[in-house]
């Protein structure tokens, strides 16, 4: 399990954002898989960091949630993305795609010193 | 914005927690579920499918703790936490919390009642618009027999100052008067005040029905109009507002009624219920020898208190030449409006607020040393606590949460005390005490009240809590640590002690010295009798007394009615009683003397008198004889003079037979013969030492002015007996003059010494708090300190020491420290006491006697706190056995 990162709190917000956009309601259970596996299980999402970051998300209002059943009958708590986090998750991918582009350049293999 | 919603849930989070709560576990239970189903799925057996799940995701409580913290506000959350648990320790020990919060509610409660008259009386501006540009102006006398800084305005120099200053922007003048109203129900004497047009303009005040006077008005040859307030509005004419279509009969006149004043409008007086225009003649404002007024001005906008004094100066040197008779020696003094009426209070005031200031200090003392003693009880609990891995800090937050607590408590309780203050004192009403209707528990009062209880919640809390949580831990929970942990706040509880008897020993001598000085006061010789003597007011006005044979008729006819009564000896009436009014005096000549320079003319002050006046007040003739209705205006005319008058300028000389004039010897006046000397009295109050004094007889006093207002009745018994039979005698002498002020001498005599009785007993009052606190606070660290040696007192018995010694041992210790607090007390009195200088009378703020007196007083309580439990409570009867198996 070590060789496995830890999500960056703020990395985590956008990750749920866009997996909600994505699959629509899903269970925090449903959220942490779909991050795992999407980061082709580089990633770990325990629920030490998750709930608390999607508490933040629904105080924030960007999703709300509601109680249903899962898959098997059993009873979960289903969060979807409102429209205020629609916005801020194409506000945040923005950033975020900015900010990787500038890094990119940065640490791109030495173009200015070659 | 989305961060201001997050907040807002959180504020909400701390609620319905159980739910929440409960929500959470099901969700990550159904989480871990999922989890495990996949992994069953997988192929895993159920047990390491589990296992395996949970190395996964983590400790589950930790989870939920970081999933709470987000929840929720965790300062707030833990304040709550700590706020419930200091409620549930108060109520643990009901007896603790009772005695602490009593004791901060009786501090705040004391300290809160005497704000608010503070407040209302010194700090609060006065209620009328814009009022912090309102002053009173004086004539500011100093001529070499006569000084006076606040002397009354002169007509002419009223007008003078209206007309040539360049700093107000109008100046009002008015005199007190009464009238006898009659026509609306029984006939009523009621407080007046005539007034010239601008004073209303001056206070920029209208009437609330009606309208207020104009130029017009204040004509000699107007119509006679007046201005009434709403409590005479309500109270006789039953609020009709048809009174502006009215007139009403004053003293036997009509009166066009043109308006009705607000209804929380007073000016001068609170009791005053009329204003009629002053309409002064031009004659009258010419006049600059007769000074009667009082002046209220308004400064113009940004003209300070200083540029004014400085153009009434220079407008006081110009009318000194204009009018070197009359104005030499004659400035002019302007003082703020608020501070003429606050004035007198201040000094009682502050020294007051500095008593309860000082109360307030021992409460804290007292409670710091409880809570400290409880510390030391709650020690084990509190080095579990710490051992079990709470911080430091959150202990002291912990502890401070418990006295704020109590603090908020005690404020609760003190305003309610303080409520109840303030009602005893409205109801009591003491007259010198200004803007009493604008004493009572506003907000200011509140955030006063809740400011010192944080404040002391914080003094007291801080010390107890910093000691708790300073030992170490591993002895608080060793056995038998108790004796450690408990001399270190032994030590503090002691210093405790000293200090509050420092300040106990402050506030007593304080009292001490008030009571000193209302003892001088009470034994000063009035010079008269005030006992079985009772006293009232009718005042013939109207049409029937313009003359003087018609006043005199109805004296004698009033005087013939009330000595048939049954039970009175003798009666009779003069201008003013004493105790009651500051006379007028006149300057006068004397015959074949010299005429003095001006400025230097003999003043005295004048009362008229009928025959009898001296014997019923029982004022001693020392020579010649008194008055008798044969002094007709036909015959001689003759005056009686006081004994310092006699000795001012007769002195080695006999003054029967000589002659006497008002005015310069060149005035058109006549010459009164002196025919008695009597003996001084106390004229305006009881500290006034008596001035020069001349008594005319009212058979030859024909001027209107030397009208007879007041009557004194000497009974044989207690003369409110007869109170009851006055208005039916007076009626029949004159159905239409009311009788007001029926009272016995002895009643005025103490509403006169009723200011320094005010503050003597307010003063006592918080000098009995303090002394009863300082006492509880050395009998319960002495009680606490003899249980803490408990088995060294049993090692000393065994030992062989005798019980005395053991009680002396005891004893010694807390009279050493009480003897300190003394110590200390007296250095701070000594330097204290002259702040209230001018409270004393007759002593000085060092008085060896009062200090004396209140060390023996305090060494006597400390005695007794250190002595009982010393003796009863512990020592004497610790078994040496139980004692040594004490740990």
């Amino acid at each position: 399990m070590g060789e496995r990162a830890d999500v960056w709190q703020g990395t985590l917000a956008l990750m749920v954002l866009k997996t909600l956009q994505a699959l629509g309601p899903l269970h925090g259970y449903g959220i942490a898989r779909r991050i795992e596996q999407t980061s082709g299980d580089l990633l770990a999402v325990n629920y030490g960091t998750l709930y608390p970051a999607l508490l933040k998300l629904e105080q924030e209002g960007y999703i709300s949630s509601e109680w249903g059943t899962s898959d098997n009958n059993r009873k979960a708590k289903y969060y979807k993305l409102t429209r205020a986090g629609r916005k801020q998750l194409d506000k945040e991918a923005r950033e975020w795609e900015q900010t990787t582009e500038i890094l990119a350049r940065f640490l791109a293999p030495g173009k200015e010193s070659a | 914005m989305r961060r201001v919603r997050g907040w807002l849930l959180r504020l909400g989070g701390l609620f319905r927690r159980e739910r929440r709560e409960k929500d959470l576990a099901t969700e990550i239970e159904s989480h871990l579920q999922m989890h495990i189903q996949d992994h069953l799925r997988a192929g895993m057996s159920a047990e390491e499918a589990r296992r395996q799940a949970l190395i996964k995701l983590g400790g589950i409580e930790q989870t939920k703790e970081i999933y709470r913290q987000r929840r929720g506000l965790p300062v707030l959350e833990t304040l709550f936490q700590d706020l419930r648990f200091a409620g549930r320790m108060l109520l643990k020990n009901p007896g603790f919390t009772a005695v602490v919060v009593l004791t901060i509610a009786l501090g705040v409660g004391a300290n809160a009642a005497i704000f608010s008259v503070v407040h209302a009386v010194l700090l609060k501006p006065l209620p009328y618009p814009e009022s912090d540009r309102l002053v009173m102006v004086w004539e500011k006398v100093s001529l070499p027999n006569y000084q006076n800084d606040q002397n009354e305005p002169s007509p002419g120099n009223f007008a003078d100052w209206r007309s040539q200053n360049s700093v107000f922007e109008n100046l009002g003048a008015y005199r007190n008067r009464s009238f006898n109203l009659t026509g609306a129900g029984e006939p009523v004497r009621v407080e007046a005040e005539q007034v010239s047009a601008g004073l209303f303009s001056v206070l920029k005040v209208n009437a609330a029905l009606g309208r207020v006077f104009t130029a017009e008005d204040d004509q000699p040859a107007g119509r006679h109009v007046v201005v009434m307030s709403d409590g005479l509005w309500k109270s006789r004419f039953g609020s009709n507002a048809k009174i502006l279509s009215k007139t009403i009969l004053l003293d036997g006149e009509s009166y066009n009624v043109v308006g009705v004043m607000p209804p929380d409008f007073h000016f001068p007086d609170r009791n005053d219920q009329l204003w009629v225009p002053i309409a002064m003649t031009s004659q009258d404002l010419a006049n600059h020898g007769s000074h009667f007024l009082l002046v209220t001005a308004r400064l113009k906008r940004n003209v300070t208190l200083a540029q004014a004094q400085g153009d009434l100066n220079r407008l006081a040197q110009h009318l000194t030449e204009l009018y070197p008779d009359t104005n030499t020696g004659v400035q002019a003094k302007v003082i703020a409006l608020r501070e003429e009426i606050a004035g007198p209070m201040r000094p009682v005031l502050v020294a007051l607020f500095g008593a309860v200031g000082f109360v307030l200090l021992i409460v804290c003392a007292n409670v710091a040393s409880l809570l400290l003693g409880r510390a030391s009880a709650r020690h084990r609990e509190i080095g579990i606590r710490i051992a079990l891995g709470a911080g430091r800090i959150r202990i002291l937050r912990q502890l401070l949460t418990e006295s704020a607590l109590l603090a908020l408590l005690g404020c609760v309780f003190g305003l309610l005390f303080a409520r109840w203050g303030i009602l005893t004192l409205k109801l009591l009403n003491p007259p010198h005490i200004p803007r009493m209707d604008e004493i009572h528990i506003d907000t200011s009062v509140l955030f006063f009240s809740l400011a010192i209880s944080v404040l002391a919640g914080f003094i007291f809390g801080v010390l107890p809590a910093l000691q708790a949580t300073r030992d170490n831990i591993n002895d608080s929970l060793k056995e038998g640590a108790r004796e450690s942990a408990g001399g270190a706040s032994l030590r503090t509880r002691n210093l405790l002690v000293i200090l509050e008897t420092a300040l106990g020993v402050v506030v007593v001598i304080g009292a001490g010295l008030l009571l000193r000085s209302f003892l001088i006061l009470e034994r000063v010789p009035l010079g008269f009798q005030p006992r079985s003597v009772l006293t009232f007011r009718i005042i013939p006005r109207g049409e029937r007394y313009s003359q003087l044979a018609g006043r005199t008729a109805f004296y004698q006819q009033a005087m013939e009615r009330i000595e048939a009564l049954p039970g009175v000896k003798s009666a009779a009436a003069v201008s003013f009683i004493p105790l009651t009014f500051a006379r007028s005096s006149k300057g006068f000549s004397i015959e074949g003397r010299v005429a003095p320079a001006a400025g230097e003319i003999p003043m005295a002050a004048y009362d008229a008198v009928t025959p009898g006046y001296f014997g019923s007040l029982q004022i001693s003739l020392q020579s010649g004889r008194d008055f008798s209705w044969g002094d007709t205006p036909q015959a001689q005319r003759v005056v009686i003079i006081n004994k310092t008058m006699a000795r001012t300028y007769w002195s080695g000389e006999d003054p029967l037979g000589k002659r006497i004039k008002f005015g310069t010897p060149d005035d058109p006046f006549p010459w009164w013969t002196i025919a008695g000397v009597v003996g001084d009295i106390r004229e305006y109050d009881v500290l006034t030492a008596p001035r020069p004094t001349v008594y005319l007889p009212v058979s030859q006093a024909d001027d209107s002015n030397y009208l007879l207002r007041d009557w004194v009745v000497r009974t044989n018994g207690d003369p409110l007996t007869i109170a009851s039979s006055i208005p039916a005698a007076m009626r029949q002498v004159d159905p239409d003059l009311p009788v007001s002020r029926l009272r016995s001498l002895e009643q005025l005599r103490n509403i006169s010494v009723a200011p320094q009785r005010f503050s003597l007993s307010l003063f006592g009052l918080f000098a009995a708090l303090a002394l009863v606190l300082a006492a509880v606070g050395i009998y319960g660290v002495m009680t606490y300190s003899v249980a803490q040696q408990t088995r060294e007192i049993g090692i000393r018995i065994a030992m062989g020491a005798r019980r005395g010694d053991v009680v002396k041992l005891v004893l010694g210790e807390g009279l050493r420290h009480a003897a300190l607090g003394v110590i200390l007390g007296l250095a701070g009195a000594f330097a204290l006491t002259r702040l209230m200088e001018r409270l004393l009378y007759g002593v000085r703020p060092t008085d060896p006697i009062t200090f004396a007196c209140v060390t023996l007083l305090l060494a006597g309580v400390a005695l007794l706190a250190c002595y009982l439990p010393a003796r009863r409570r512990r020592a004497m009867r610790v078994d040496p056995i139980i004692a040594l198996r004490h740990e």
